[in-house]
């Protein structure tokens, strides 16, 4: 093949993924961070618009039991933005439906961003690090959105029919906020008894945590990490912000990885679609 | 996956993790015979345990009146239709019959990317708890009324069954977990799902096939039956056991058949009398509630859910009148909510005793019958009985 021809097939491939994209925007192969004085929040902020993007493809999580043996979601679309000590990622993808009540065999539409835990030449495996090869992960949910948008949590909310009897912990007998009635209520929910993130009321939609592989995943510290998810007739458009990688500083690259699942198609834990590693680029002011 | 041994297989069979039994096992037998499906112990349960927001439709335990009663709607069903039938094999060994099941569990038949052949129920497959409750199979028309099956030409029958969980010696559900949040305590075999690390994957709802745990949408996680392990470690017998006013159940330990002790009443009813049988053996996980089968059922039905020694349990169950041994445990059925390790007949009286072996109750075979005279000449009053 010469070069010509090498020439004409590249640049037939790149007016075929411009126009295959939503707007103008310059595509990358990495994800690439680029540094502003202020990380935005919101996932339609305009600061958005000046920053590439990259599209990654997902891939089946069929390594470990439970696998994902259909495919769903082909692709997350991911800008990044870092102020120095915080990184924010806008993850999209497409998704007709909005799935965020909980309840038996419904599951939630989510997204994770995770990175290696330690900045150094041997990364972690991508499928949820390893043995001492831990990683990180920041997830967002769209069911613990909607409580932080509003919504009660309250069991009317995903059967309005509903009707209750009553509950120990409303008998009369039992003062309204007194510690005697959340000992009652605590009682019947081991799990809010026990601290387990599952149970709101929650301040944030994202959750911090740490693995060391398959089946590994816990609770890491609280480290302060924000989310915002926005549904469209699309799909999901959700920004996630986190601090800075361990020992990352604007100019460094380290590892990045994408899940998004589809509460629609039963996706949950393991049964998920992700990236592998995909390398993130940390721009610093003078490289803008 | 390992190679494990189902005694009640009678062979080995592949699971999730190597073989690891309690040091003891949790085991439990329920006589369908004696149940009235008044669901006191679903009362029993529902008040001490699951009375908390989200936990509205569980029923940890749940009485169903089969053939068409279901918690959730076709729990059995279901997972049978996918399971391809069953099929046992039978033979002698001095003069015992052993039976291997030549079929595949649920374990052996998982598809790929599974690590058990399962199906999750939704919401509105709990919303009828007291679906089929009291229809009997056939019709009862043309001035023919419900009949025992020595009845042959109606055959109408129903029976209830009470389900708790299983507390398997393989369970599916913590077969199916990924991220090991189910446990089976080594103490006593108990099965738990650890509420501080379990995410709510509801992996094991659609692993467990008696469909026992459920998920809890207000905390996110998924709950199931405790074998009120609190009771246990007293010495007292579940809720569902000491609620009991039909007084069908019995708590207590089981052991494999090779070490089974006839003074232990679960090992005698299961291994010795081989009376009361596993519900759904043919599933593998070695389930270790057992029934005593219904007796007027046809046992088309009750072998394919207790397995192949259904003929013969109903067989030894119908002559306990002439069984004193038999009759005296059945006795003791109810007899007190301390848990009954050990027994021992002796006449016409039958004791239960505690582990470390002091007498916890001591009842008759039969019970005295007192007639009462219409007039009762001490108040001077004339009573009438209610037939």
């Amino acid at each position: 093949m010469n070069n010509t021809i090498r020439l004409f097939i590249a640049l037939a491939l790149f007016s075929l993924t411009v126009s295959g994209c939503r707007s103008t925007v310059a595509t990358t192969t990495e994800v690439v961070a680029i540094q502003l004085n202020a990380v935005p929040t919101a996932p339609n902020d305009a600061a958005w618009d000046e920053v590439p993007e990259h599209p990654a493809k997902l891939l089946l999580q069929d390594l470990v039991e439970p696998r994902l043996m259909k495919a769903s979601t082909a692709e997350v679309r991911v800008r990044a933005i870092t102020n120095g000590n915080e990184v924010a990622f806008r993850l999209e993808w497409d998704d007709k439906s909005k799935d965020d009540l909980p309840g038996p065999a419904r599951f939630m539409d989510a997204c994770a961003v995770q990175v290696p835990a330690k900045l150094e030449a041997n990364v972690p495996d991508p499928q949820m690090g390893g043995q001492g090869k831990t990683v990180e992960i920041t997830y967002w949910r769209a069911d613990w959105q909607a409580a932080v948008d509003g919504r009660p949590d309250s069991l009317k909310e995903i059967y309005p029919n509903a009707s209750i009897d009553g509950y120990p912990f409303e008998a009369k007998s039992l003062e309204k906020g007194s510690a005697a009635q959340t000992e009652m209520a605590t009682r019947y929910a081991p799990a809010r008894a026990l601290g387990n993130r599952r149970v709101g009321p929650r301040e944030a939609p994202v959750e911090d945590l740490i693995a060391d592989g398959p089946g590994s995943l816990s609770p890491a510290p609280p480290a302060g990490s924000k989310a915002k998810g926005v549904k469209s007739d699309n799909g999901w458009s959700v920004v996630i912000t986190r601090k800075l990688p361990n020992g990352l500083a604007p100019g460094a690259r380290t590892q990045v990885a994408f899940a998004v699942w589809e509460g629609a198609q039963q996706e949950t834990g393991a049964r998920k679609m992700r990236t592998g590693w995909v390398p993130l680029l940390m721009k610093g002011a003078e490289t803008k | 996956m390992a190679r494990v041994h189902n005694w009640q297989l009678g062979r080995e069979m592949s699971y999730w993790y190597p073989e690891s039994r309690p040091n003891k096992q949790f085991a439990a037998v329920f006589d369908t015979n004696k149940c009235i499906a008044c669901q006191t112990c679903t009362l029993a349960c529902k008040t001490t345990w699951t009375s908390g927001v989200g936990q509205e439709y569980m029923l940890w335990n749940n009485v169903e009146t089969k053939p068409y009663g279901f918690y959730p709607l076709a729990w059995d069903l279901k997972l049978l239709e996918m399971l391809d039938g069953q099929k046992w094999s039978e033979k002698e060994y001095e003069g015992q019959k052993l039976h291997t099941y030549e079929g595949q569990t649920i374990f052996e038949s998982a598809p790929a990317g599974e690590r058990v052949l399962g199906w999750r129920p939704e919401d509105i497959d709990y919303a009828y708890p007291n679906v089929g409750e009291d229809d009997c199979a056939g019709q009862v028309d043309g001035g023919a009324s419900f009949s025992l099956q020595h009845m042959a030409q109606h055959m109408a029958w129903f029976y209830y069954l009470a389900r708790i969980c299983n507390h398997c010696t393989y369970p599916a559900c913590l077969a199916a977990c990924p991220r090991g949040s189910i446990y089976k305590r080594p103490e006593d075999g108990i099965v738990l799902v650890d509420q501080g690390r379990c995410r709510g994957y509801q992996e094991c709802v659609k692993g467990c096939p008696y469909k026992k745990v459920f998920f809890n949408a207000m905390t996110g996680t998924s709950e199931k039956c405790i074998a009120c392990f609190p009771k246990i470690e007293q010495g007292i017998q579940p809720q569902c056991f000491e609620n009991c006013i039909g007084k069908i159940r019995l708590a207590g330990f089981i052991n494999t058949p090779d070490k089974a002790q006839a003074d232990n009443p679960i090992d005698y009813l299961v291994h010795i009398r081989k009376v009361a049988l596993p519900l759904f053996p043919q599933l593998g996980l070695e389930p270790n509630v057992y029934y005593i089968p219904p007796i007027h059922v046809p046992h088309s039905f009750t072998k394919q859910m207790f397995g192949p020694g259904v003929d013969d349990a109903v067989k030894t169950y119908r002559n306990a009148p002439n069984d004193p041994d038999l009759q005296g445990l059945l006795a003791l059925f109810g007899s007190s909510e301390q848990m009954m390790t050990r027994w021992r007949r002796q006449g016409d009286f039958v004791s239960g005793m505690r582990d470390d072996g002091s007498e916890a109750v001591r009842v008759p075979i039969k019970e005295p019958v007192h007639v009462r005279q219409p007039y009762d000449r001490l108040y001077q009053i004339t009573r009438t009985n209610c037939p």
